[in-house]
């Protein structure tokens, strides 16, 4: 298989994920989108060892683990901070303060919105990992030319 | 890290294109590697020795660079 017939089928395998999502949120089926991406994934990296024209060499390697080792340094920082905060609304630790209020405080933000917004984070993720893909691609001379 | 693999693919007529199928890499680790932006691992700076029949010190020269970081 050539690279751009592969980039091709990435572009038709997204564009039928999307036609099952909405078909998916239409009929109120998640497990319809769930097992779609994950075969849709299967389909990818098997047609991606089918590629001929598509050199893998030490230094895109080297490329994509600075990149992917950088966003989990970034990441698990961040979700984590993030997530110590709903776990102290979630224990509901008392106030320090005198006389002692059994009661529970008012929330600092609803539980089921820090569910959104961790999610929001894993979507950041993706952007991170793009950010740094770049940066070391970059200095790792991806687009640099010579007088060839 | 300083190499002379521009000398020696002058020496040896190649391009960048040429090397780098030669070696199973692509033209921009070749690219990289000349202008000392990667540093290539053993095994791929042996590959290109043994290409151009020399050994690995003859195209790969070591200079401690002051501040350099690995990653």
């Amino acid at each position: 298989m050539k690279k751009n017939t592969f980039y091709l089928l990435i572009g038709c395998i997204a564009l039928i994920l999307l036609a099952i999502l909405y078909y998916s949120v239409e009929v109120y089926r998640p497990p319809f989108i769930e097992i779609t991406f994950v075969v849709a994934i299967a389909i990818i990296y098997l047609a991606r060892q089918r590629v001929e024209d598509l050199i893998e060499d030490e230094r895109s390697i080297k490329i994509t683990e600075q990149a992917v080792v950088r966003t989990f340094q970034v990441f698990w920082v961040v979700f984590a901070a993030f997530s110590i905060g709903a776990v102290m609304e979630l224990l509901h630790v008392p106030s320090f303060q005198r006389p002692f209020h059994p009661e529970r405080p008012p929330e600092i933000l609803p539980l089921k919105f820090m569910g959104y917004i961790q999610l929001g984070l894993l979507c950041l993720m993706i952007f991170l990992y793009v950010g740094f893909r770049i940066y070391y691609a970059r200095k790792y001379g991806e687009w640099e030319t010579d007088e060839e | 890290m300083k190499n002379k693999i521009k000398v020696y693919r002058a020496m040896h007529d190649l391009t960048q294109e040429d090397l780098a199928n030669k070696i199973g890499v692509t033209r921009q680790t070749i690219l990289a590697i000349e202008k000392g932006r990667y540093i290539p691992s053993l095994d791929l700076a042996f590959r290109i020795a043994r290409h151009f029949g020399v050994n690995v010190e003859e195209i790969f020269t070591y200079t401690e660079e002051p501040g350099h970081t690995h990653d």
